[in-house]
Parts: structure tokens; C-alpha cells; sequence
């Protein structure tokens, strides 16, 4: 992935950071969530938990690729003040998704486990 | 290596992810980063490291680690990027926050 040439050298945040945001919000964000790990679970079971960890682990970086090249495209063919506004507003949406599932997970619903 | 197993596995992981909330932020994080390669970078050791640990704690993940928390605190680093992110776009080139 060569990083083109930077446009706005004060814009640039370093490496480091950029790694870091990304890693620990992602980190937290997938850790906290149920359902993709039972799935890696469900399929742990059949014996082979390499071949099943190599599989998801190709799979989840795959996913981020195609999320990344995404990224980058929509970076292209937006205006980067529209892009920066609807990527804000739609991680505030995302926050408060994800906000309002672990609240509610918090609290004991008298109902059964909420399959989130 | 058993091809079936594995391309099923890589199958039914990719297709969970698609569109999933972690994949969104990877694509709005990145779309407004000017460091793809770090995004990308942080991105995907974050998600298998998430995978080895749930493969490894076995059944007894949420035991050992409260994903709600955890949750709650992604929430946070969601809306911290989210609140920059709308902030930087509506004060152009005012104030030079760095663009992480």
C-alpha cells in the first residue's frame, strides 16, 4: 500500500497513531461482540482449531482490507469536508448502537438472554 | 490442511464481517485517515487478536472478559472519533487538529 504523497503535511497524523486508534477501538468493538465469536466457537468445535483460525483470521484480514480500500475510495470521489461529516455522523450512530446494546446487556431484561 | 474447513471457516468469518459494525468504522476511519496502511495495519491485528482470544477462552469468553463492558467502551471510542470527525469537518482548516 504505498501512501501517496501526503497533500497536507500538517494534516498527517503519525503512523503510530493512527494504528492505535484504529486497533483499539476495533479491538474492543469485536471482543465485545457476541455473535461472530460464537461462530469462530461453533466451528472451533470440529477438532481442527488451527485450519479454523487460519481461516478466520485470512477472512477477518480480508475484511479489513475491503474496508480500507473502501475507505480510501470514498475518499477519492467525495468532497473530504462531506466525507469527515458523514463518517462523524455515522460513527456517532455506530457509538450509540453499540452504547445502547451493552446498556442493555447491562441490564438484566426480564426477558430471556437478548440474542443481540 | 483440510481446504473444505478452512474455506468454510474463511467463508462464514468474511461474510459475518461484511457490513458489520467493525468493518463500517474501518471504512470511515481509513476513508478519513491519511494513514490507510496504519488503519489497515491496526485494523486487522485487532480483529485476529479479538478471534484468538475468543477461539482460545473456548466457551467461556463473556465469563472471563465483560464483553458489555467492553462494548460500552467501544461505544465511547466510537463516538469520540465520530464527535472529531464532525467537529473537524465543520471548522475547515481553522484549527489543525492531527488527523489520526
Amino acid at each position: 500500500m504505498s501512501s501517496e504523497p501526503d497533500p497536507n503535511a500538517s494534516r498527517a497524523g503519525s503512523w503510530g497513531a493512527a494504528f492505535l486508534t484504529t486497533f483499539t477501538t476495533v479491538f474492543l468493538a469485536e471482543l465485545g461482540d457476541k455473535t461472530q465469536l460464537a461462530a469462530l466457537l461453533l466451528s472451533a468445535q470440529s477438532g481442527r482449531p488451527v485450519v479454523v483460525f487460519v481461516g478466520a483470521s485470512l477472512a477477518l484480514i480480508s475484511s479489513s482490507l475491503v474496508g480500507v480500500l473502501l475507505g480510501r475510495w470514498l475518499a477519492k470521489v467525495m468532497p473530504p469536508q462531506q466525507l469527515e461529516r458523514l463518517a462523524g455522523i455515522l460513527m456517532v450512530a455506530l457509538g450509540l448502537w453499540l452504547g445502547r446494546q451493552a446498556v442493555l446487556g447491562l441490564v438484566p431484561s426480564p426477558s430471556d438472554l437478548p440474542l443481540s | 490442511m483440510p481446504f473444505a474447513l478452512l474455506a468454510s471457516t474463511f467463508a462464514t468469518v468474511f461474510l459475518a464481517e461484511l457490513g458489520d459494525k467493525t468493518q463500517l468504522a474501518i471504512v470511515t476511519i481509513s476513508g478519513t485517515s491519511t494513514r490507510p496502511g496504519a488503519v489497515f495495519a491496526g485494523s486487522s491485528a485487532a480483529l485476529v487478536l479479538a478471534s484468538l482470544l475468543g477461539a482460545a477462552a473456548g466457551g467461556s469468553l463473556s465469563a472471563v472478559i465483560p464483553t458489555n463492558a467492553l462494548q460500552l467502551a467501544a461505544s465511547v471510542g466510537f463516538l469520540v472519533i465520530g464527535v472529531r470527525l464532525i467537529q473537524r469537518s465543520s471548522s475547515p482548516e481553522a484549527e489543525e487538529s492531527s488527523a489520526d
